[in-house]
């Protein structure tokens, strides 16, 4: 094997990102950012925390990935008396055959939609854990692999706090990205008054790649170049958050580990077998911000986000890129 | 553990960070007023600065990065011409730490510069205080102390609550959140709330405490050799141990313990006159009552020992040998009141001045009272007295048969018990001392102690009626030191020659280390004096000591030589010397000696950067003054526009010295794409190429060659403007 990509098969993996790409924008309008970073997380295998306010085509978003991948979709409506086994599955005793019989969850899918994550207790929420790291669950001793490719598409209310339990900072550290939708522009919005109809099961969109093809893709990101220059590049960022006053902590080391696969992934869904210092720059808010909080305490959370992607920009201006 | 209790909030802790250290820094900077260094006006803009940046946390952040940038080399710029224009080195250096506090005061800290402001000032603190010595020294190094411990307690405090990070620097331009809301009235109030008071007390009178504590034992305890001082010691019950006694009482003797400890250091100006072995005397005991020998009270008196003096130095009238070597003695505490001597002496010196008795017939020196703690004293132009110690006034008495006032002429044997006079005539009989001279009969007496005794630490007394050295004397008994001059003494006096028992030290040993002779406790001994009438003076006897003729007694380096001691012991004692000859002077000589030498140091080393600059300034002004042309004038108009064009991209930030660094060890492909990337901005095939052999894998590289070919081709349009909008690059 080459210990670099052949440019074939980079071309055939922008081509099938391009085709995810306008697919979903046919069906979700106004978001193409948005839609790129979900592309991105999706080639970088990682899982996507989206917050936002309700009604903003948060689920949409995700059930159109899954449409177009011909991947299988799963929704779970995360409550407080949500159990973990309602999220993996349970072990059954089988009165025929006399054993128990695993009864797998709505884990085992393809794309997993976790509707208001924080409103699970914590107990819940660590059942993602496993199956966000290692794509298995086990149960009973017994590991049990979910679908590939294999996608935890999260959602909360960055507003609505009352009854929620936040995620601990290991499961926000196992979310690859975290974004937000926002509401759409009036024009856009015009657009989707005019088409939309009530309910994603009513989508008219098909699959443009197959399960296949995207894990091919997910294959390639890792053998994506990275030069010297950009690990430095990419450490320095991380070590200036762990030097920051503002910070209650910098990022981890998985954090940084993130961001470059992340850049790599940039690299691929633009045609590139090499990363550059842009494809960092642009991600260092959706990867590295849900993975710091500031050390001093606020009470708005929205504030907070804002006060964290602040002070990230002001890192990023300070640290020269590699020329 | 959570107590409940209401807590400072980061933000809190770092105002309140920033209260302590600019009061730390304000304390340290006003101790340069008492100080005179000439740096009043520096001192007073210093404390200004640091106190308005002190009230207002926010104004720091508005100091422009250039000028964090250009700090450190201008002050660095300013402590070199302070040195080179005023030639003193400690002026210099307090200015050079009064610019770094007001560096510190006015810029925000990390954690480190806390620390550093801690270093710095206890530096002018010290510094103030050895200068100064007052008392207000005292009371600003306790307040300094209270702000130091409270600052590092509030750095520790913080740091905790920051979840242990490694030390965060603070960004340049930027306002800190805790300094943006800063608000003195909030801490105050603050700090009143999260105060437990009862603590505060308590912790408040335990520094009280500790203060006036440590204030007593500083006034108690005399100022050096504090492990002399300490006292309790002296309630462990003691067991008999060899060392020196100004008493000696037979009858009870019981087994001795060797005592090795250190009694006596005696430094000598001239080993080439070391003795072999030296006698250390100490005191004369010439009375032999009950048993025992001691030192008389006609003795004691005033004619004989001499009057009490009071003085730093004394002179006798009795001189030494002036070309003698002069000796330094550093004696314990604990070892006695007199003073060991070998002989007659020129001056004695102590450190401070004693009260003292010198007796320059018995050759003793005693203070008033036992010291306490190590006392030095050195004795200029002393010899071993060879072959006795003189004495003019026993001698006149002597002839005359004399018993003036009570003195004795220490032939009394004063024995209670009759029996005991007639078995001393008859072992005295034995020794045949008829018609012999003191010499003799002392060689005789000797050799007849030797023949019946044998030598130990362990003596055992036979038990019966009558004097108990006479009972020893009269039997087969092994003895030690003392036993041994009792009995000579007793003999020479029952065969009519006047003798006394000595007490002090023989021997010692030579540290190799610091050179020094060392005296230990298990050195102590006892030996004779038996009065020569023919020469007139006490001839020493040591009966345990082999007959060696004064001839072929080594001295000098031999006999060192066969005192050498490389021990550990001696290695640890030569500390304890080198130590003792660092704190003792008798003349103030030595210190005198070295501020001289501290001052011209500081001098020279001022004239010698001056010398250097001037020499410097000297050669460019010759260069400037030789024939100038055009090519001439060209050449330097563009070194110095290279060199400011160079400043100018090095303050603005435009070339980093680390990535030139970085750069350097680049591949030279990565460099020169780098390099084109940086100046074009199309036509996008190029830049995609350019990127390639910048960022991509080297086996993917287009021809660097044609590449750069078609970069330098690259129309004018595509050059980037200075200071424009970067390209995209997606």
């Amino acid at each position: 094997m080459s210990e670099f990509l052949q440019s074939e098969r980079v071309g055939e993996a922008k081509a099938t990102v391009e085709r995810l790409r306008a697919n979903m924008r046919r069906v979700i309008v106004g978001k193409d950012d948005v839609i790129d970073r979900l592309l991105i997380c999706l080639a970088a295998a990682g899982h996507m925390l989206i917050e936002d306010l309700p009604g903003v085509g948060k689920t949409t978003l995700a059930y159109a990935l899954a449409r177009s991948t011909d991947c299988q979709f799963s929704r779970i409506q995360f409550t407080s008396d949500l159990l973990p086994s309602d999220v993996t599955g349970v072990a059954i005793y089988d009165e025929s055959t006399r054993e128990f019989v695993f009864k797998p969850g709505p884990v085992f899918s393809n794309i997993v939609l976790a509707d208001e994550i924080n409103r699970a207790p914590p107990k819940t929420q660590s059942a993602l854990l496993e199956v966000m790291d290692r794509a298995k669950v086990t149960v009973d001793g017994e590991a049990h692999a979910v679908g590939s490719p294999f996608m935890v598409f999260a959602t909360q209310n960055p507003i609505d706090y009352e009854g929620t339990f936040p995620l601990p900072e290991s499961q926000m550290d196992r979310f690859l990205m975290r974004l937000r939708m926002g509401y759409p522009q009036h024009r856009d919005e015009i657009e989707i008054l005019r088409t939309s109809r009530s309910g994603y099961d009513s989508m008219q969109i098909g699959a443009v790649a197959s399960r296949a093809q995207v894990a091919a893709v997910q294959g390639l990101v890792c053998q994506v170049f990275v030069e010297e220059s950009i690990l430095d590049y990419i450490l320095r960022i991380v070590a200036a958050t762990r030097t920051e006053t503002e910070f209650k902590a910098g990022a981890s080391v998985r954090g940084g580990i993130a961001l470059r696969t992340a850049a790599q992934a940039r690299a691929l869904v633009n045609g590139r077998d090499f990363v550059l210092p842009d494809d960092v720059a642009e991600l260092v808010a959706p990867v590295l911000a849900h993975r710091l909080a500031l050390s001093r305490q606020t009470g708005d959370a929205l504030e907070e986000r804002r006060a964290v992607g602040a002070h990230l920009k002001r890192i990023l201006s300070a640290l020269p890129p590699p020329t | 553990m959570d107590t409940g209790r209401p807590r400072l909030s980061l933000e809190e802790l770092h105002l309140l960070r920033w209260l302590l250290g600019g009061v730390l820094m304000l304390l340290s900077i006003a101790t340069v007023f008492y100080m005179d260094v000439g740096s009043e006006v520096m001192t007073v803009l210093a404390m200004a600065g640091v106190l308005v940046a002190l009230a207002r946390p926010a104004l720091p952040a508005r100091i422009p990065v250039w000028a964090h940038r250009l700090a450190f080399p201008a002050i660095l710029m300013f402590f070199l011409g302070d040195l080179w224009h005023e030639g003193q080195l400690l002026p210099a250096v307090v200015r050079l730490d009064i610019l770094l506090l007001l560096y510190r005061g006015v810029s925000h800290r990390a954690r480190r510069d806390d620390l550093q402001i801690v270093v710095l000032g206890l530096f002018l603190i010290v510094v103030a205080g050895v200068l100064t010595v007052s008392l207000l020294f005292a009371a600003q190094i306790l307040v300094f102390t209270a702000c130091a411990l409270g600052l590092l307690m509030v750095v520790t405090i913080t740091a905790s609550a920051e979840g242990g990070q490694a030390p965060k620097l603070a960004v340049r331009g930027v306002v800190p959140g805790w300094a943006a809301h800063a608000d003195w009235g909030h801490l105050a109030r603050r700090l009143r709330q999260v105060a437990e008071w009862r603590l505060v007390a308590s912790a408040l009178a335990l520094f009280v405490g500790v203060v006036a504590l440590s204030g007593l034992l500083f006034l108690a305890i005399p100022r050096f050799q504090l492990e002399n001082s300490l006292f309790l010691e002296r309630f462990v019950p003691r067991k008999a141990m060899t060392g020196f006694s100004d008493s000696i009482k037979f009858g009870d003797i019981s087994e001795i313990i060797e005592d090795n400890g250190v009694a006596f250091d005696v430094d000598l100006s001239d080993p080439a006159q070391a003795p072999a072995t030296p006698y250390w005397r100490m005191v004369v005991l010439d009375e032999y009552r009950n048993g025992g020998f001691k030192l008389s009270s006609p003795m004691r008196s005033p004619d004989i020992m001499g009057k009490e003096r009071t003085a730093s130095y004394y002179i006798p009238t009795l001189r030494g040998v002036p070309g003698a070597p002069t000796w330094t003695f550093y004696l314990e505490s604990g070892v006695s009141r007199y003073l060991p001597l070998l002989g007659r002496f020129v001056v004695l010196r102590f450190r401070d001045a004693q009260n003292f008795r010198y007796s320059p017939y018995l050759g003793l020196m005693a203070l008033r009272d036992e010291p306490a703690t190590m006392t030095a004293y050195r004795v200029e132009g002393m010899a071993p007295d060879t072959p006795g110690l003189a004495d003019s006034l026993f001698a006149a008495r002597w002839r005359n048969r004399e018993v003036r006032r009570g003195v004795p002429l220490q032939l009394e044997l004063d024995l209670p018990f009759a029996p005991d006079k007639a078995t001393l005539a008859g072992l005295t009989a034995d020794i045949g001392a008829r018609g012999l001279d003191a010499a003799a009969f002392a060689q005789k007496a000797n050799a007849w102690l030797q023949r019946l005794h044998g030598y130990s630490l362990s003596p055992r007394i036979p038990p019966g009626p009558g004097d108990p050295l006479v009972r020893w004397m009269a039997s087969r008994e092994p003895g030690h030191c003392e036993l041994f001059a009792g009995a000579f003494v007793l003999a020479a006096r029952s065969a009519g020659f006047p003798a006394r028992v000595v007490t002090g030290f023989k021997g010692g040993t030579w540290n190799a280390y610091s050179g020094n002779y060392t005296v230990r406790n298990s050195d102590a001994h006892a030996w004779a004096e038996i009065w020569d009438a023919r020469r007139g003076a006490w001839l020493r006897d040591d009966p345990l000591a082999p007959v060696v003729s004064e001839a072929l007694e080594k001295k000098g380096d031999a006999a060192l030589a066969a005192l050498m001691d490389r021990s550990w012991s001696a290695r640890l004692n030569s500390i304890r010397v080198f130590w003792y000859r660092r704190i003792v002077n008798f003349d103030q000589q030595s210190q005198v000696d070295t501020i001289r030498a501290v001052k011209a140091a500081t001098d020279s080393s001022g004239k010698w950067l001056r010398a250097a600059v001037a020499g410097a300034a000297s050669r460019v002004k010759a260069w400037f003054a030789g024939p100038w042309n055009l090519e001439r004038a060209g050449r330097v108009a563009a070194v110095a526009a290279a060199a400011g064009a160079l400043l100018w991209a090095l303050l603005t930030g435009r070339i980093r010295l680390a990535a030139l660094v970085a750069s350097r060890k680049a591949d030279p492909v990565r460099r020169e794409a780098g390099h084109w990337l940086r100046r074009l901005e199309g036509p996008p095939p190029l830049i995609a190429d350019l990127q390639r052999l910048r960022f991509g894998h080297s086996g993917t590289w287009p021809r660097p060659a044609d590449v750069f070919r078609r970069a330098r081709r690259a129309p004018p349009s595509s050059r980037r403007v200075p200071g424009g909008a970067s390209r995209s690059t997606s």
